[in-house]
């Protein structure tokens, strides 16, 4: 992550990338089990906090975040909260039926959305890329040729962005020149993948070629840097732990919904 | 360069390419797809399918195992590295995606460069991602009129966009006759 929305280093930061992952990856599994908003809705708060403790980012890059993740998040739950199934009616327009049931579910299910993004916004601001191939590699056993050509790719992120902007340039030029189907519609799109996805192949070649025969290949290689388990990472497993058994327990005791499952 | 029937670094590499510049256009497809969202009439699952294309295109190209599900993973974690926005969710539905293209793949034993071929493809990474979604998102709770809308649209999108529209990016990319350096050669013993 940039330096520049950086406030202060925490413990979070050396905690290993592999099992920021475990972790992320069990923590997803969890929020699937857990059918009870006032549980879930006690997790999505401790892993805003943490986010806030943790991540050493500024609070106004926190706060935008945060404001993106409750808007898509209730978006995406809209589905649910109008055309889920309930008896109590809350409000009927046409096709809409909003219910008490539904609604509850559809907040449960923004909730869960919620909850992953606090914590994988955690994971983006504490972890540097190239850390999480390297990783990888060395206590996840991933051939290097993947990690390499991983590594390699994310290099190639800005020159397809650039390569982007100059096309849209380009035509905008020349948009007097050539047909107008070529530029917009299916057509536009196409032929803008295509000169994208051509350019990034041969770039691509080019590149895996000269990687190949430096031997980036497979075969053991050593590491300039290098990547460990450290006591950190038990600190790390035992407080989303804690944070979760925590949120059941808050959930008994303050419970902002009126139901126990939201199913 | 000699021929080589596992994945080499370039083939790895032209695939997680590919799959990044998909993840540009998933990054702006999902600010379409979020606008659609509120109609909740879930016009925004005929958008659906453009989450797997590039498993199906990085598939046509290369056609050796293990590529789908390759190409489909860097798109999702693409997604991560354009938005800086980590999403364990997202991974997951990529790697399911991929797989599910990657078994019909090896139904055909990736030699098949059919249309057939991506539209099945993309019609069963489609069908893959219920499962999920069903538990996720509590879709046995659904008005059962808007549930069928969404499984609807959501299959045929991934006929459309995964397998159609995929197959046309490939025959417009074997034209620019940059395939002749990828996979086993294959393209120019195909004539380009």
């Amino acid at each position: 992550m940039s330096e520049a929305v950086k406030r202060y280093i925490t413990f979070a930061d050396r905690v290993n990338p592999l099992v920021k992952i475990l972790v992320a990856v069990a923590l997803f599994l969890t929020v699937i089990l857990i059918h009870d908003p006032n549980h879930l809705f006690h997790l999505a708060v401790i892993m805003f906090i943490l986010l806030l403790l943790l991540s050493g980012v500024k609070y106004i890059y926190i706060g935008l975040l945060t404001g993106a993740i409750l808007f898509f998040g209730f978006i995406s739950s809209l589905y649910m909260i109008f055309y889920g199934e309930g008896t109590t009616t809350i409000f009927r327009f046409g096709i809409i039926h909003v219910t008490e049931e539904s609604a509850v579910r559809g907040i449960h299910i923004m909730m869960r959305g919620i909850t992953l993004s606090f914590f994988g916004a955690l994971i983006v601001f504490t972890t540097r890329i190239t850390d999480v191939f390297y990783s990888l590699m060395q206590q996840g056993r991933l051939k290097p040729k993947y990690a390499y050509s991983f590594m390699a790719a994310v290099r190639m992120v800005p020159i397809i962005a650039g390569e982007y902007m100059a096309l849209r340039r380009a035509r905008k030029v020349r948009r007097a020149l050539i047909h107008r189907k070529y530029i917009t519609g299916l057509k536009g799109f196409i032929s803008a993948i295509v000169t994208l996805l051509s350019q990034s192949i041969r770039r691509a070649w080019r590149l895996g070629v000269a990687m190949e025969s430096k031997g980036f290949d497979d075969g053991p290689r050593t590491y300039y840097h290098r990547t460990t388990y450290s006591i950190h990472d038990l600190h790390f497993v035992l407080l989303i732990v804690l944070g979760v058994i925590l949120s059941a327990f808050l959930g008994e005791w303050f419970s902002p919904f009126d139901t126990v499952d939201a199913r | 360069m000699a021929k080589r029937k596992g994945l080499t670094l370039t083939d790895v590499l032209i695939t997680v390419v590919i799959a990044l510049v998909f993840s540009f256009i998933y990054s702006i497809w999902g600010g379409v797809y979020t606008a659609l969202e509120p109609l909740g009439l879930h016009l925004n699952q005929l958008l659906y399918g453009m989450w797997f294309i590039a498993a199906v295109v990085a598939y046509l190209v290369i056609r050796k195992p293990g590529v789908a599900l390759i190409a489909e993973f860097a798109a999702a974690s693409g997604e991560t590295i354009v938005m800086l926005q980590f999403d364990v969710m997202l991974i997951v539905y990529g790697l399911i995606q991929g797989l599910a293209c990657e078994i019909v793949f090896a139904i055909v034993k990736y030699e098949s460069t059919s249309l057939m071929v991506a539209v099945i493809a993309g019609i069963s990474a489609a069908l893959a991602t219920f499962p999920l979604d069903w538990y996720y998102g509590y879709l046995g709770q659904l008005a059962t009129w808007n549930l069928l809308l969404m499984f609807g649209f959501r299959v045929l999108s991934g006929a459309l966009i995964a397998g159609w529209l995929a197959h046309l990016l490939y025959r417009a990319l074997k034209e620019t006759g940059v395939l002749k350096l990828v996979g086993n050669g294959h393209a120019a013993e195909e004539g380009l």
